[in-house]
Parts: structure tokens; C-alpha cells; sequence
């Protein structure tokens, strides 16, 4: 990899950690004047990952290493998967180390251990956290996978940066509607779940028996809480970007002038930010789901996502 | 475009008989407006068949067009129609003599029955798929809003029974016409004609054969579950048992004879397109399966509508059956099964309705004796009752037999199979009607009938039964002329 | 119409069509009579888009009479109707199910690729815009049939029928360019009576049942 790979990479880096806690304070913000009061700044999550990183770490003594570790694993996880993603530019120098299904995966770690500690430090309410969190992942994992490969079958490759490179060209693809808007609204249902946004979990509420990702981390506190939400706000920007540049890349950089890269930084900017108000319309209008009715919504997810399959290798096989 | 005054009349009248029932003020004038209407109906039926014997295939405005088996088809509407039409009036007078129903409801039915038979004359008169299915989808909702008439807790569950499973068939055989125009549209580009049975047949066999396959299956699917072929038959019972028998008897002899007309259609097309196999295995198979379905449950009938309900659907099985074979004798079979049927299955429903009013209940166990009790039902019943399991002497037997023989020719299993399902429904239905018909009437407390009623019902009768053990005994010539015609247009040579 | 346009022309109808069974997900996944009607309405409004587009880029002018009758009868005409007997009965979710949600969902994918197979072979023959459509109308239409058979409430199954009408309009439009005007014509009325004798008959068996819970329909058998 040449100096210009690195530093793409490192540039992709600084974009997702220094731009996902404004995409948080935004959809708050945002919400906050749908709800016709001014809300705290858009910049807050800043001062609030400052403040939290300074403060004393408390935990429970019954915890064990799990609980400490949880918060690296998911952090470095998360931006591990967010380096396969490409957001300004692409095909990324780093996506020959993995592709859809590393990405999953990378994903289904954090998840996996955070489940992990939420059950750790014992309290009640991280168990029944955890344990609906494991059903809301088990349901979301095949229809994550299914959606992207719809996606994916249309220009022949797993590889992200190649499917995003292809339909932003317009080259070597299967151009068709109908698979891919199914895809699109699976992969925007399954964001709405593993992101903790309404309709399937509320992440403003206090209430702790309706909490589900909110469970989990009640125990956190001091540094592990600034990267549990620091790495929340990543998925949040890393299941944005694939809606955005998924299907609708327009705009991406495809070579390394400062001109497309300029460009490219400001349209992905402009796409991820206007998904996130719409996010925020959603979450006002919409009603958290009862969670016996979240397996029916993702099971809606699940249909779509294998519909879009099929009709894709329908429609080639003709 | 001439207008053919016989062939409007037949159509428009009920509709418009039915519409003036709104203006009548007292029962006289809505009873003779009745009667007048089945006179019409008579009169013009015979004079469209004359001139369509005469003249061939009658082409009038808007659509309608009469052609041999429309005329076939329009007989027996009418016919049993009128004397429906007579029956009616003595029924439901009868009900509304006892104070059961209102006047207002006493006209109300008749604008609907009115309406209904309208509908059912139009649907076997247009040459046009697309209008052939609106006027038989309209025939159904007036059914609907026939059958749920009395509205009690029976009559509202046939009721939605019959809404939801007609609907579910009509959409089908929706699909199955969509099918064709999407044929007849890559031959002849976008048009009006191409709906149209004359251009149809015309280009049948540049029709795409699969999609014309795909048609013929969703019609049959489609306009079988309005002519209560198994295993779509499941609303056809209940149907016939809570509606006012009238109505039943309409629903029995015509609604189920004008599905099979609509499927007939859609098989003479297909049969030009893609030869005769496919189709008639279809219709064989459709055909014994309800024979044999009928065939077990008339055992077990308790309530006589039902009962003849089952066996109406056992004689649409065989009319079926002998369209599937194909062949001369076949087709003769069935069409002259449908007739035979359709007169004999409404005099049974006329004697059953006389039953009803007298008992006021159904239930065959508790009934013997009608020989003695009323004598013009039991004489009614045991008459249309022998027609109907196939006795000697009536035309049902002639046409059973025509259809075993072509089957004997052509694939014997078939004709084993037949015979088999065939004796075990004569041998259940005639147990039952003896039943019912022979031994000494039990004491039990009974309604009497009143006079105008029983005049209007025997009429009734006595024209179908007459007209039955007629054309049992000699096949007037007019008659087999139109066959011939028909038989031409099946496309099969000979007779 | 230059070759451009018609492809994106038909990518729209095909796009039109998605949506449409989109909506009827949509259906399924309801447990909410008002929403299951919403549902429908804004099926029914996709339907109208999508035969409008379709009439524009034929220039077959009845179809426009078709779209607009589609707007007025069954986006607020049937929908109004419908609501009023729900408001009316009382009746505002579908607790029990014969099946389950999640499986249903799971069937009517399966009759959707069903749909896709039984009219694989009759695909080709199009020199029509839209070819996928007529396989998702014939979906539609069996999505409706599921819905009819799987639902208890009457209301729901009425919503049943006529999202089989809407499957088989999707169907005469898009794949057969629309019927006749006058078989349009007379088919919209049926879909219209055929709406208000089911909401007749939804009055009255609530009115001698106390219920619209087809469960008790059941004291005929065999």
C-alpha cells in the first residue's frame, strides 16, 4: 500500500471518529425542535465524550475481565468494520482484507460481546437487556446478509468497494428496481434495529424495562461508557453509510485528486446528514414497538430481503 | 345494426319488471307484473331460437350476440326462469300472507330476482369475454344479496360464505379473461376486438398455447367455483340450503348452468388453440371428483335443500364429465344433461319450498309421507326425484348413458369410475327421496298453504314437469337442430 | 417516445409495481384494522400512478379514465366505507390469527415465487413495457386469497378481496395495456357494489352476532 492508501486510511479513520458523535447530536437536535424546544447543541456529544473520558471508572466487583475488555472489542470492532465501508472515496486500499460477510461479522463481535457483558456485572436489568438484544441480532443477521447480497448480485461481487465502485461508474451492472428498493427497505429496517432507533428500541428513554441497548451499558461508566457510545454513534454512521452509498453512490470519489476527494467529502457528508434528519422524523412519528411485534417487523425485513434474492436470480436466469 | 326486438325483450324485461316493482303500490299489480314477465320471457325465448335456427348467430347493439349455444343456454334461463318467476310470486306471497315478511321486502325481492335473472340472460348473450364476466359477476352480488335475504343466523353465514368464495372464483376467472386478452393482444395488437369471441376464434390458433393453458385453468378455477365443482364447492350447500327457496331454485338450475356456459366458452377457445387433451382431462377430472364428492355426502343429508344441493352439484360433475370427453355423444350428453337437470332440480326445489312452508323446517327425517301429506309436493318429489337419479323414461338417463358410452369408447377406467360414483348417487338420492316421499305422513303441527300460493306453484310445476317427461319421450326437432349447431361450433364434425 | 424514455419508463412501472407489493407486506404484517385500510389506500394510490404512467407512455388515453376512477373509488371511496363499519363494529385490532404472523409472511414470500414460476413461461411474450408485472400481479392476487383464508375479522378479509382486485388490475393494466373501457368500467362498479354489499353484510352480522368474528360463522357444516 502506498502513501496514498495510508493515507486515505488514516483520513477514513479521523472522518468516522471525529464526525459520528455530530451525527448523534444532530438526530438529537433535530428531534428536539420536532418536539418544538431548542435541545442541546449539535456539538454536546463532544463535550459529553470529554467529560466522560476524565471521570473515574466504577464497576461492579462481581464483573469480570469480560466487562472491562467489552468496550475495546466493540470500539476496535467497529472501526475495523467501518475501514471496509467506503465513504469518500473507493475503492478503499484496505478492501482487500475483507468484504459483506467480514463486515457482518466484525459487527456481530461487538454485539456479541457486549451481550456478553451485560450479563456480567449481574444486575437484572443488563440480563433481560442482553437477552432481547440476542433476539433482535439473531433476527437481523440473515436479513442484513440477504439484503446486501441482493445488492451485491447486482454487479457480481461481494467485495463493497467493488460494488459501490461499479454502480457509482454505472459499469458491468444489472440495473433493476425492483430487487433493489426491497433491499433498501430491509437494510433501513434492519438499521432501525441494530441501531437502537425507534421503532424497535428508544435510546432517549429512561425507562429501564424498555430499554434494550441502553440495558446493556447501564453498567458502564468513566472511559468504557465514553467508547461503548462512541462506538454506537460509529454503527449509527457505518449502517448510514451503506444505505447511502449502497445505493446511491453518486458523487463518490474514484481517484485520489483533491478535486473528487473534495467533492466526494462533501456530497457523503451531505447524504449521511440528510438520513440522519430523516431518521429523526421517523423516530418522532413512529411509536417504539412492543417487542413481540419487533420479531414480526423483522420477520417483514427477513421476506423482503429473501424476495429481493430471488427476484434478482429470477430476473437473471431470463 | 339491427335491433333483434326478441332477443331485447328477453334481456331487458326482468330488468325492467323488476324496476317498476318499485312503482307498485299493491300486491295485485306486482303479482300480475310477475306473471306478465313470464310470459315475456317464454314468448321471446322460443323466438330467438327460432331466429337463430332460421338465420344464424344474431348480432344486436351493445355487444349482444346470439349464437347457437347462447340460444341453448338462453332456453333453459328462460324457461325455468318464468316458471321460477311463478313460483316465486306464490312463495314469497305466501310469506307475506302469514305476515313473516313486510311489503316493502315483498317488493324488494322481486327487484332483486328480477335483476338476477336479467344479469343471468345478459351474461349467456354477449360475445364479449370481458363483458360476459361483469354481467356474471353482477348476477353474483344480486345472488348475494338474494341468498342472505331472510337474514337469520343460517341465511348470514351462507351468506358471507357464498360473498367471499364467488368473490374469490370471480377474481380467478378475472385473471383467466386478462390471460386471454394478453394472448389475443400480441396477435392483434391493442383493441377492442380482441375480447371478442368471433375474432377470437378467428385467430385461435396463433394464440400463444401456453398462456391460453394458464387462461383455461384460472377460468375453470374461477367460474367452477361459481358452478359448485369440487373441491370448490364448499359455499354451494350451505348457499342453497338457507336461501329463499325460490332463489334456490334459481341458484340450482340457472346460476350453476350459466358458470358452466362461461366455461364452456373459454373451452371451445382453448380447444382451438391448443387441441382438445388438455381441457378435457381438466374437465374429466374436475368432473368425477365432484360426482364422487356429492356422491358420499348425499348419504349423510339431513335437510332436504341440501340434499338436493349435493345433487346438483353431482349433475354439474357429470354435465362435466361428457364436455371433457368430447365427441359427438359427449357433448350431447352434457347439454342435454344441463337441460334436463335445470327443469327437474327446480321442480324438486318447488316441491321442497311447498315442504318447507307447510313444516317449517328442513329436516328429511321428520317428513314421510308427502304422498299423503301434500300430495302436490310428494308427487313433485318423487317425479323430479326419479329424474334426478337417473331413471329410464327422463332425459337425465339418456344423457347419463350417452356419457358413459363415449367414456366406454374412448377411456373405459373413466367409464368404470363414472358408473361406480353414478350408482352410488342414484342409489343414496332415491333412499333419501323414498324416504321422504312413500310411508305415513307423523303427526306433527303443520302450516296450511294458501290457495294462490299452491295455484302458482303447481303452475310451476306442472310446466317443468311437463315439459320434462316431453322432452323425456321425444326430442322436438327444433331442439335437435340447435344441438347440431352447436356441435359444429365445438368443432366436431358429424350428427 | 425515444427508446430512453421507454426504459425508464418501464423501470418506473416495475418500480410502481414493487411498491405495490410493498403495501401488501405492509397488510400482512398488520395487526391494525384502520392501518390495514390505510394500507390498502395507498396501494390503491400507487396503482392509479402506475396506470397513468402507463397510459402516458402508450398514449392509450382510456387508461387515464381508468387511473383517475382507480383514485376516486378505491383510494376514497372504498376506504371511507370501510372505516366507517370499522368505527361502527367497534372492532380495531385482529387478535387471533389462524396463522401467525412471521409464518405468513414466510408463505406469501413463497407464493410470490410461486406467482414468479406460473407465469415464467408466458413472460417472454411481451413486446409490452412490463413484463414482471403481470408474475407480481398474479402475487397480488395470491397474497389477497392468503389474506382472505388467514384472517378471523370480516373486515380484513373484505381487505382481502380487494387487494385481489387491485392484484388483478395491476395485471390488465401493465401487462395487458388495460382492458376495454368498457369492461374497466363495468368492473369498477362490481369492485364498488361488491364493497357495499360486503359492508351490508358486515352490519348485519354484527347486528345479529354481536361480533364480526367470522368464527362464528361456523354452526353450518359438511
Amino acid at each position: 500500500m502506498n502513501w496514498e492508501g495510508w493515507l486515505l486510511t488514516f483520513g477514513q479513520i479521523v472522518l468516522v471518529l471525529g464526525f459520528s458523535p455530530f451525527l448523534v447530536g444532530l438526530i438529537k437536535k433535530v428531534k428536539a425542535h420536532l418536539q418544538c424546544r431548542q435541545g442541546a447543541s449539535m456539538f454536546q456529544p463532544y463535550a459529553d465524550l470529554t467529560k466522560l473520558f476524565r471521570k473515574e471508572v466504577v464497576y461492579s466487583e462481581t464483573a469480570s475481565w469480560i466487562f472491562t475488555v467489552t468496550p475495546y472489542i466493540l470500539f476496535s470492532s467497529t472501526l475495523a468494520a467501518s475501514l471496509l465501508i467506503p465513504t469518500i472515496f473507493t475503492p478503499l486500499p484496505l478492501n482487500f482484507a475483507g468484504n459483506i460477510v467480514a463486515l457482518v461479522y466484525l459487527l456481530a463481535l461487538g454485539t456479541f460481546f457486549l451481550i456478553l457483558a451485560g450479563m456480567d456485572a449481574g444486575s437484572a436489568f443488563g440480563g433481560m437487556g442482553s437477552s432481547r438484544e440476542a433476539l433482535i441480532a439473531s433476527l437481523t443477521e440473515p436479513a442484513l446478509l440477504l439484503s446486501l447480497f441482493a445488492v451485491a448480485m447486482t454487479s457480481g461481487s461481494a467485495n463493497l468497494s467493488t460494488i459501490v465502485y461499479k454502480t457509482a461508474l454505472l459499469q458491468d451492472i444489472v440495473l433493476d428496481p425492483p430487487p433493489h428498493l426491497m433491499a433498501l427497505v430491509a437494510l433501513w429496517m434492519v438499521t432501525a434495529a441494530e441501531t437502537g432507533r425507534v421503532p424497535v428500541d428508544n435510546p432517549a428513554t429512561h425507562l429501564e424495562l424498555t430499554m434494550i441497548h441502553e440495558a446493556m451499558i447501564l453498567e458502564y461508566s468513566g472511559r468504557y461508557l465514553a467508547l461503548v457510545e462512541w462506538a454506537a454513534g460509529m454503527k449509527l454512521m457505518i449502517f448510514l453509510s451503506l444505505v447511502a452509498n449502497l445505493f446511491a453512490p453518486w458523487g463518490i470519489a474514484t481517484n485520489v485528486s483533491p478535486g473528487a476527494l473534495g467533492m466526494g467529502l462533501v456530497v457523503y457528508l451531505g447524504k449521511i446528514m440528510g438520513l440522519a434528519v430523516i431518521i429523526a422524523f421517523l423516530e418522532s412519528m413512529l411509536a417504539k414497538l412492543r417487542l413481540f411485534r419487533v420479531t414480526e417487523f423483522l420477520g417483514v425485513a427477513f421476506i423482503l430481503s429473501v424476495l429481493a434474492v430471488v427476484f434478482f436470480y429470477i430476473l437473471r436466469v431470463e | 345494426m339491427e335491433i333483434h326486438w326478441p332477443l331485447l325483450l328477453l334481456i331487458l324485461t326482468p330488468f325492467l319488471i323488476g324496476l317498476s316493482g318499485l312503482l307498485s303500490r299493491n300486491r295485485g299489480t306486482l303479482d300480475a307484473l310477475q306473471c306478465g314477465q313470464a310470459g315475456i320471457l317464454v314468448v321471446s325465448v322460443i323466438l330467438v331460437a327460432e331466429e337463430v335456427l332460421t338465420s344464424g348467430p344474431l348480432s344486436g347493439l351493445f355487444y349482444l350476440h346470439t349464437d347457437a349455444l347462447s340460444v341453448w343456454f338462453s332456453l333453459i334461463l328462460g324457461i325455468v326462469g318464468a316458471t321460477g318467476t311463478l313460483y316465486a310470486v306464490g312463495y314469497v306471497g305466501e310469506q307475506l300472507d302469514r305476515g313473516a315478511i313486510s311489503f316493502k321486502r315483498f317488493q324488494r325481492f322481486f327487484i332483486l330476482f328480477d335483476s338476477y335473472l336479467a344479469m343471468m340472460l345478459l351474461a349467456v348473450n354477449v360475445d364479449n369475454l370481458g363483458i360476459m364476466w361483469i354481467a356474471i359477476e353482477g348476477s353474483t352480488l344480486l345472488a348475494a344479496l338474494l341468498i342472505g335475504f331472510e337474514r337469520n343466523k343460517g341465511a348470514l353465514e351462507a351468506g358471507w360464505k357464498f360473498v367471499i368464495l364467488s368473490s374469490v372464483g370471480i377474481a380467478l376467472a378475472l385473471f383467466g379473461t386478462i390471460l386471454v386478452y394478453y394472448a389475443s393482444e400480441n396477435v392483434m395488437g391493442v383493441s377492442e376486438e380482441a375480447l371478442r369471441w368471433g375474432v377470437l376464434h378467428q385467430v385461435a390458433d396463433q394464440l400463444n398455447p401456453e398462456a391460453m393453458k394458464l387462461a383455461f385453468l384460472f377460468a375453470l378455477l374461477g367460474y367452477g367455483t361459481k358452478a359448485g365443482i369440487a373441491p370448490m364447492h364448499t359455499w354451494l350447500p350451505d348457499a342453497h340450503g338457507e336461501a329463499p327457496t325460490p332463489v334456490s331454485a334459481m341458484l340450482s338450475a340457472n346460476m350453476l348452468t350459466m358458470a358452466i356456459y362461461a366455461i364452456l366458452r373459454f373451452k371451445i377457445l382453448t380447444d382451438q388453440a391448443i387441441g382438445p387433451l388438455y381441457t378435457g382431462n381438466l374437465l374429466v377430472g374436475f368432473g368425477l371428483f365432484s360426482v364422487a364428492i356429492s356422491a358420499i355426502f348425499l348419504l349423510t343429508q339431513q335437510d332436504f335443500k341440501r340434499l338436493f344441493a349435493y345433487s346438483s352439484i353431482e349433475h354439474m360433475g357429470i354435465a362435466l364429465v361428457g364436455f371433457g370427453l368430447g365427441g359427438v355423444i359427449g357433448v350431447f350428453g352434457g347439454l342435454w344433461h344441463l337441460l334436463n337437470h335445470a327443469l327437474a332440480k327446480s321442480a324438486a326445489f318447488y316441491g321442497a319450498g311447498l315442504v318447507l312452508l307447510r313444516h317449517e323446517h328442513k329436516i328429511v327425517d321428520q317428513v314421510p309421507g308427502l304422498l299423503h301429506g301434500i300430495p302436490l309436493a310428494g308427487v313433485t318429489f318423487l317425479i323430479a326425484g326419479l329424474a334426478l337419479a337417473g331413471m329410464p323414461l327422463f332425459g337425465l338417463f339418456i344423457s347419463e348413458v350417452a356419457i358413459a358410452t363415449d367414456a366406454f369408447t374412448r377411456h373405459p377406467f373413466i367409464a368404470y369410475g363414472f358408473l361406480l360414483v353414478l350408482t352410488l348417487a342414484f342409489v343414496t338420492l332415491l333412499y333419501q327421496i323414498l324416504r321422504m316421499v312413500l310411508g305415513t305422513p307423523v303427526e306433527q303441527k303443520v302450516l296450511k298453504l294458501g290457495q294462490r300460493c299452491r295455484s302458482f306453484a303447481t303452475v310451476a310445476i306442472a310446466v317443468n314437469l311437463g315439459a320434462l317427461t316431453c322432452i323425456g319421450l321425444y326430442v322436438p326437432p327444433g331442439l335437435s337442430d340447435l344441438l347440431g349447431t352447436i356441435l359444429a361450433l365445438f368443432g366436431i364434425p358429424g350428427k | 417516445m425515444s427508446n430512453l424514455q421507454i426504459t425508464i419508463g418501464s423501470q418506473l412501472v416495475n418500480l410502481c409495481s414493487v411498491l405495490l407489493l410493498l403495501t401488501c407486506f405492509g397488510i400482512i404484517a398488520q395487526r391494525r384494522l384502520l392501518a390495514c385500510v390505510d394500507l390498502f389506500a395507498i396501494q390503491s394510490m400507487f396503482l392509479a400512478v402506475m396506470a397513468a404512467l402507463v397510459a402516458y407512455l402508450t398514449d392509450i388515453h382510456h387508461i387515464y379514465v381508468a387511473a383517475v376512477l382507480t383514485i376516486v373509488i378505491k383510494v376514497i371511496i372504498l376506504p371511507r366505507i370501510l372505516k366507517q363499519v370499522v368505527r361502527r363494529l367497534d372492532v380495531k385490532r385482529e387478535l387471533a390469527l389462524y396463522v401467525n404472523i412471521p409464518t405468513g409472511l414466510l408463505i406469501c414470500g413463497a407464493l410470490v415465487i410461486l406467482a414468479f414460476f406460473i407465469t415464467q413461461p408466458i413472460v417472454h411474450l411481451g413486446f409490452l413495457l412490463t413484463r414482471d408485472s403481470l408474475a407480481i400481479a398474479l402475487a397480488i392476487i395470491l397474497i389477497g386469497f392468503f389474506i382472505m383464508v388467514s384472517r378471523v375479522k370480516a373486515i380484513t378479509q373484505v381487505i382481502g378481496f380487494l387487494v385481489m382486485e387491485n392484484g388483478l388490475f395491476l395485471g390488465a393494466t401493465a401487462a395487458a395495456y388495460g382492458m376495454p373501457l368498457i369492461v374497466e368500467l363495468g368492473i369498477f362498479f362490481d369492485v364498488l357494489v361488491a364493497g357495499l354489499i360486503v359492508g351490508i353484510y358486515a352490519n348485519q352480522i354484527q347486528d345479529t352476532f354481536s361480533s364480526v368474528d367470522t368464527s362464528h360463522l361456523k354452526n353450518l357444516k359438511e
